[in-house]
């Protein structure tokens, strides 16, 4: 088991946030967690990290969150936040670079291997050919995907990633779905991600955790989650499913109409 | 890294040795061996303040995530002006003897220490520190240190026309009293910490990016920023002890780097470090120059200097790089 967290607790200050949380990840799995707006999604991956003290137990690779330093643990976990906030005039390669300093000795010193991950991410990724250019100059959806290299330069064994597809059209969301899909299956990376998007997530992902304040409401493959009712009541909003012919994704629409 | 300290040296090194030929007898050539210690020794006080000055610079910078901080946000130029001046004046050195031998500069040290020292202490909350409340409370303690410094001031016209030595001091301009053991002293602290900065300087690049983003690239953020401005902070005291709060050095330095080798914090260190130090240099060579004109007839503090030359420059910079920046769009 690469992720294991029970029982988690967390408030800001007097207001609850979460409130006996548990979540697992298997590697080669893709996970999303959904939920409406501040039904804690962002604050769970944080306190996954261990960037916010929370109660209860997590366990990576099988170790309690307590025994692992900051550096050990960016070796196996890449994060990425809703809005990375990387200096514009910062070119494609320096990014990527800095996924390394997990790795890097002292006085930021690198290794002839931290050059070669970031190539061999690059290319990956379809980047090779920006790499002298400023981040600011790539559309949104290639900028993700910079991002996203920067996470795997960190050669993590799990992804945590904030709503990576938000800003995405649909043509780059279909590419991130497929890069997801790939990096578990052929890589055996662990992809947890947050998202609005259930659509996106129920095409994607191989299990589903709903969360509504603060608390796990369904857990299970999309054919189970994604059902209109239970939708319904979570986002406060009337849902239907799409019916197709071969039935077999799960779609869901917010019912206008009624 | 390496690679840009070695070029950063030399060419420090090419610009220093023409500093060096400078002199305020008006006659430009390698000096007689009788002139040749006291001026190799201006230049490299002239260097070690504006190199000091210039890595804090991308320190804070950096750690601040505000390319507007220079070495003084904090508080260092304005709490050693106050002290220093509180000696200068004499309330505190006809008190007792101790407190004189200590000196100006043991003063200004203190000074520049206490005030950061209160910003830090005032705008950390549960033993970490923010950028944005940083720079806030620099800000106050900045403009409280000044007012301070501004009814003493006036409280004593005397100390206008006194004049004399000490007086350079709050101006900013390399002291003519300084003993050689407080020149090693300064030239010690600020090599100390620049090796630690230097150790930092890799982490300094993921310390521009956003707190979560930084702890999930493994650097300990928090502890980061107590190390990082302490260090920078301790080596910008040291130098405006001995010189006073010389202006624009720690704000243009890095700018002007960062146009040349880019914003790798770890080459961009070793390069603003150079700069600051030749810039400084050079500007103490032509303040040299001007004072021996028969016009001015008096020397010429670098902190003048420095501070009209750097202002226009630094607008010229940001003209220069907003023009750029609109012609990407």
């Amino acid at each position: 088991m690469l992720l294991e967290a029970k029982n988690l607790d967390f408030a800001y200050g007097r207001h609850p946030v979460l409130s006996g949380v548990s979540i697992e990840l298997t590697a080669g799995e893709v996970l999303a967690l959904l939920g409406p707006n501040g039904s804690g999604k962002s604050t769970l991956l944080r306190v996954l990290l261990g960037q916010l003290g929370a109660s209860g137990s997590i366990c990576w690779d099988g170790r309690q969150i307590g025994q692992w330093t900051r550096r050990e643990l960016a070796r196996t976990v890449g994060y990425l936040p809703q809005t990375p906030a990387a200096d514009p005039e910062q070119r494609v390669a320096e990014v990527l670079q800095t996924g390394r300093a997990p790795y890097w000795g002292a006085f930021g010193i690198e290794s002839p291997r931290d050059l070669e991950v970031v190539h061999q991410v690059a290319g990956q990724l379809g980047l090779a050919e920006f790499l002298d250019r400023p981040i600011a100059e790539l559309s949104g959806g290639q900028q993700q995907r910079v991002y996203i290299g920067r996470c795997l330069v960190q050669e993590p064994k799990a992804l945590l990633l904030d709503e990576p597809s938000t800003f995405l059209d649909l043509r780059h969301q279909v590419e991130l779905t497929r890069l997801m899909r790939s990096l578990s299956r052929q890589q055996g990376i662990g992809v947890l991600l947050a998202s609005h998007d259930l659509n996106l997530a129920a095409t994607c992902a191989d299990r589903l955790v709903l969360l509504h304040e603060g608390k796990v409401v369904a857990n299970g493959p999309p054919s189970a989650v994604v059902e209109p009712q239970l939708l319904s009541r979570v986002y406060g909003v009337p849902m239907r499913q799409v019916e197709t012919a071969s039935g077999r994704v799960p779609l869901v629409y917010p019912d206008l109409a009624s | 890294m390496l690679a840009s300290l070695a070029g950063a040296t030399l060419v420090w090194a090419i610009v220093a040795a023409g500093c060096v030929c400078v002199g305020s007898t008006g006659r430009v050539g390698w000096p007689g061996v009788e002139v040749l210690p006291y001026r190799i020794e201006i230049v490299l006080v002239a260097s070690l303040i504006g190199a000091a000055l210039a890595a804090a610079g991308v320190v804070y910078q950096a750690i601040l995530r505000n390319p507007l901080a220079d070495p003084y946000l904090l508080g260092v130029s304005s709490g050693a002006s106050l002290l220093s001046l509180l000696w200068y004046l004499g309330a505190l050195s006809a008190l007792s003897l101790p407190i004189q031998a200590a000196g100006q500069q043991a003063f200004a040290f203190l000074g520049a220490l206490a005030s950061v020292a209160v910003v830090f202490l005032l705008s950390s909350r549960r033993r970490r520190i923010e950028p944005v409340t940083l720079i806030l409370v620099g800000v106050i303690v900045n403009a409280v240190n000044g007012s301070l410094y501004l009814l003493i001031f006036f409280r004593h016209p005397e100390l206008v026309s006194r004049g004399g030595g000490g007086f350079t001091f709050l101006v900013g301009g390399i002291q003519s009293n300084l003993t050689r053991q407080q020149e090693w002293l300064a030239a010690a602290c600020v090599g100390i910490g620049w090796i630690v900065l230097a150790c930092l300087s890799g982490q300094l690049n993921v310390a521009t990016l956003s707190e979560g983003e930084a702890q999930g690239l493994g650097v300990r953020i928090h502890r980061l920023r107590w190390i990082g401005l302490t260090t920078a902070s301790i080596v910008s005291a040291s130098v405006v002890a001995i010189s006073g709060p010389i202006g624009f050095v720690g704000l243009v330095c890095p700018h002007l780097s960062r146009l040349i080798v880019g914003r790798d914090q770890r080459r961009l260190l070793p390069a603003a470090t150079a700069l600051g130090a030749a810039l400084l240099a050079v500007a103490d060579a032509i303040s040299r120059v001007l004072s021996q004109q028969s016009l001015l007839k008096t020397q010429l503090p670098v902190g003048v200097l420095t501070g009209l030359l750097g202002g226009p420059f630094f607008l010229l910079l940001l003209w220069q790089t907003r023009r750029r920046s609109e012609g990407a769009m």
